[in-house]
């Protein structure tokens, strides 16, 4: 087909089609961009976030992202308060423990979405499809988080059909902040038996049911539970998102096309500020980390250099450059917001002429090679992992310390620190249930005897806990950690992980770095929406404009 | 002409190209450091839970059974598991929802290349060393030097915060449950009857068509520039123009044609790197496609999805570059087949 084409006709042509290009534009945001809902009252609520759920089925990840959605259409027995780790009523109404026998009522009326009525009985069947190799519909793929928090019991009975009764195998404080876990959230009894597809069909007795899982883009629709046993909700649907990058989702929220996103860094903050939206933050419950591996590495076992280590970092720069503002510095695993926290702890000071002289004090004066093992992608707890292992190896190497970074991904660093090959390693921990077991006995003890004068777990022992980076195994650490456990008096409690705190400042296991913020842009549509500290987000409450 | 013999034959030598493939997937990620149970067992896991894993998706077996299991699955279309999704959903189930969202987006930034690259690199050749030509070669060295990690936001800022002509990412407004038909979301609002829908769906996929189009359009209008500049200074053109043939009829009959046989290769080629293109258009717009899909499961050592990711696209660049060699022929019928 020959066309005349000469340089007036091109620019003609061209011309018109940017006009009409951008009449399109036009036309089409006019269609699109008044994004009304025509739900009713309630509205749409658009939540963005960075990665999709692998599965819809709660018993079988450990991942936040699968807890986003199945938070709003299943319960767990008991809750948390929100924005807080106190323990609130959900499906249990009442709990006490007396030495190893947990009793539990529940409460009556709560209505799964397929009409059955919430009774102990799907309380059973859900444990038994966790934990009971035995149950004909017994889940093989079950996450870790199944013999991690329930481990102890050794039998749950239904007393009647509102009151459960769990017999524990040992004194065991953290029991009931352990069944606020996401994964432990009440299937229906008959769900679980009539082998419904648990990983993408959802029925719960929460405040919203699955509407639709699109299996390409991830995205998650649920529409309001109106048989609902509570308080909301107050929208009509809620939809989740998937938007990888974070500097998009913050565009997103920025256009008005989504109502709450999460996962922001420091840079995304700035750029939710701008806009319309309103950042929101609070204190997180979790704790960047570089542990120091006694096992691994020598000189780690001489407390000298270990604390010359936590001299020799300047935390409070790191957390202002860094993380460039959106976390505060570590004196302790545990942060202000959990039981047991120390407050007459602080961080060590930056003080490279103390570090040094602690370093000849150790006979280690011309300094020593030290590998650092780091990861590659951004993590809550870590958000530019590359900046700052280089950061920390520049202040080592000023007193003298001669570093290389091996940095590895995610996976293979799993396994490189996982089966104790670093000298130290970062690392972090997002609490899963609010309480100081969850950072002190599953971090910083060995979970195995050790002889009282050493101060290091053998790594490849049987049942070492190899979440115990640093192979730390201070005997009079663990009795305190031990006794904590089985304590169930908070004020003692509070004392004993108290002078845990102490000790872990003296013996320096760890240069405990930095606990992040959590933070959400949220858009000025939304109300109630209390941002979450553990596991979240509850959306029950949130209101649209 | 195109003999049923040689598309026979091309289609049979996809065996060993994927069998090659297979290989070199497979061995690469047998030797990247790293353990896929533990990710799948996650942070918490104990060391025991990390080997029963092991032992369940049988990474503990020899390397030789590995593969050997890898190919005998491979050959009766199985391209197995997942290690992370779902823990155990199909690798076949898991792109077949996935693979249609990259190819629309490849097949959409392509036209747009091809639309747009073709007039602008006839006018340059026939324009040579004009205003046109220089801005238009300006136009396309940029296009090839500007990284989409860094279009893809500008444009987002331009055109979706500032001026809100066009939304930022995902494939399709919010309010719309997108249709799984075919996968290809343009075509199957349209083959519902969704009309709203399809025009929030093209709408969505018109600046990452544009961003991954660019590209494309560069490379395409250089290409044709440089072989219609060729074409026009061989003798058969100076013979037609000495006939008294019109220049344009010229141009369009017999140096478009000719000229267009080297274009149409760097377009196959060009395909596959839209592929490519494909990644990070899909991480800076949210678009759920394979891309962002590999990026993901290489990080999470989802083995069986990186392995059917890229045998996938292996297939398509093979087939691809058949369709290319095809039209030569078409193009040009003294290219034997």
């Amino acid at each position: 087909m020959a066309r005349d084409i000469d340089r007036r006709n091109f620019l003609k042509a061209a011309g018109g089609a940017a006009v009409t290009t951008s009449m399109t534009a036009g036309c089409l945001s006019g269609i699109l961009g008044e994004g009304d809902n025509d739900g009713g009252e309630g509205g749409t609520l658009t939540y963005g976030r960075g990665a999709p759920s692998d599965t819809l089925d709660p018993q079988s990840s450990t991942s936040g992202e699968v807890a986003k959605v199945t938070n709003q259409v299943y319960e767990p027995l008991i809750g948390f308060e929100p924005g807080t780790a106190t323990l609130a009523e959900s499906l249990a109404t009442n709990w006490e423990m007396d030495g190893t026998t947990a009793t539990i009522e529940l409460r009556e009326g709560a209505e799964f979405h397929n009409g059955d009525e919430f009774t102990a009985e799907d309380f059973i069947a859900t444990y038994r499809r966790y934990l009971d190799e035995d149950y004909d519909y017994y889940n093989e793929d079950g996450s870790i988080y199944g013999p991690y928090l329930l481990g102890s019991v050794e039998d749950v009975t239904a007393e009647d059909d509102y009151t459960l009764t769990f017999e524990i195998s040992k004194r065991y404080a953290p029991f009931m902040a352990n069944l606020a876990v996401f994964a432990l959230v009440v299937l229906p009894k008959s769900e679980i038996e009539a082998e419904t597809d648990f990983a993408t069909e959802m029925v719960g007795t929460g405040p919203f049911e699955l509407d639709n899982l699109n299996e390409g883009s991830g995205q998650v629709r649920l529409t309001a539970n109106d048989s609902y046993w509570g308080d909301g909700p107050n929208v009509d649907e809620v939809v989740f998102q998937v938007i990888g990058e974070n500097s998009t989702r913050a565009s997103s929220l920025n256009a008005g096309e989504l109502d709450i996103i999460d996962g922001l860094d420091s840079q995304t903050v700035g750029q939710v500020e701008e806009g319309d939206g309103e950042v929101r933050r609070i204190a997180g419950m979790n704790v960047g980390y570089l542990a120091m591996n006694g096992a691994e590495f020598e000189p780690f076992q001489d407390k000298r250099v270990r604390q010359a280590m936590n001299y020799a970092i300047d935390t409070e720069a790191l957390a202002n450059n860094i993380y460039q503002g959106i976390a505060t510095p570590a004196s302790q695993p545990i942060t202000e917001s959990i039981l047991g926290y120390n407050e007459d702890l602080d961080p060590y000071p930056h003080d490279p002429d103390q570090a040094q002289s602690l370093l000849e004090e150790a006979g280690y004066g011309d300094g020593f090679d030290l590998e650092i093992a780091a990861f590659q992608n951004p993590r809550a707890y870590n958000p530019s992992p590359t900046q700052a292992a280089e950061t920390i190896s520049s202040y080592l190497e000023d007193i003298g310390i001669n570093v290389t970074i091996e940095q590895q991904t995610w996976e293979s660093y799993l396994e490189y620190t996982g089966t104790g090959k670093h000298d130290a390693c970062f690392l972090g921990w997002m609490t899963d249930n609010g309480d100081p077991d969850n950072f002190y006995y599953a971090l910083l003890h060995p979970q195995i005897d050790v002889p009282e004068d050493q101060d290091f777990a053998d790594w490849d022992a049987d049942g070492y806990n190899t979440s115990n980076r640093a192979a730390w195994a201070n005997n009079e650490f663990m009795e305190l950690i031990e006794e904590g456990q089985t304590t169930y008096d908070d004020g003692e409690r509070e004392e004993l992980y108290q002078q845990a705190g102490e000790i872990f400042h003296e013996e320096c296991p760890w240069v405990p770095l930095v606990h992040t913020e959590e933070i959400r842009g949220v858009s000025s549509d939304i109300n109630n929406y209390v941002v979450e500290l553990i596991g979240g987000p509850f959306l029950a409450q949130v209101q649209l404009n | 002409m195109i003999s049923k013999r040689y598309i026979v034959k091309r289609l049979l030598l996809l065996i060993p190209v994927l069998l090659g493939v297979a290989t070199l997937v497979f061995s690469i990620l047998q030797l990247s450091p790293g353990n896929p149970a533990r990710v799948i067992a996650g942070e918490r896991a104990s060391e025991a839970a990390v080997r029963e894993i092991e032992r369940r998706l049988g990474l503990n077996d020899p390397i030789w059974v590995q593969y050997g299991r890898f190919l005998w699955d491979l050959l009766h279309l199985d391209l197995g598991e997942s290690y992370v999704y779902r823990r155990g959903q199909p690798v076949a189930g898991l792109l077949r929802w996935k693979f249609p969202i990259t190819m629309e987006l490849a097949v959409f930034g392509q036209l747009a290349g091809i639309l747009f690259g073709i007039p602008i690199g006839i006018i340059s050749a026939v324009k040579q060393d004009s205003l046109t030509d220089h801005l238009s070669r300006f136009g396309a060295l940029t296009g090839i030097s500007v990284p989409i990690f860094w279009s893809g936001p500008l444009l987002i800022l331009l055109f979706s915060v500032t001026l809100g002509w066009f939304p930022t990412s995902t494939r399709i407004g919010s309010e719309y449950t997108a249709p799984q038909v075919t996968g290809l979301l343009t075509v199957d609002t349209l083959l519902l009857g969704q009309y709203e829908a399809f025009i929030s769906a093209v709408h969505h996929l018109f600046l990452p068509s544009l961003v991954i189009g660019v590209y494309s359009m560069a490379l395409i209008s250089r290409m044709m520039r440089s072989s219609m500049l060729e074409v026009i200074r061989k003798d058969y053109i100076r013979t037609a123009r000495a006939k008294g043939q019109g220049a344009k009829i010229t141009l369009m009959k017999h140096g478009f044609r000719n000229a267009l046989i080297p274009v149409v290769t760097v377009i196959g080629i060009q395909f596959g790197s839209l592929l490519g293109g494909a990644v990070l258009t899909e991480t800076v717009f949210a678009i759920p496609g394979v891309g962002k899909l590999l990026v993901t499961v290489i990080q999470d050592g989802d083995y069986p999805v990186v392995q059917g990711i890229v045998l996938v696209f292996a297939v398509v660049f093979t087939l691809v570059n058949l369709l290319v060699d095809l039209t030569y022929s078409y193009l040009d019928p003294r290219i034997e087949q």
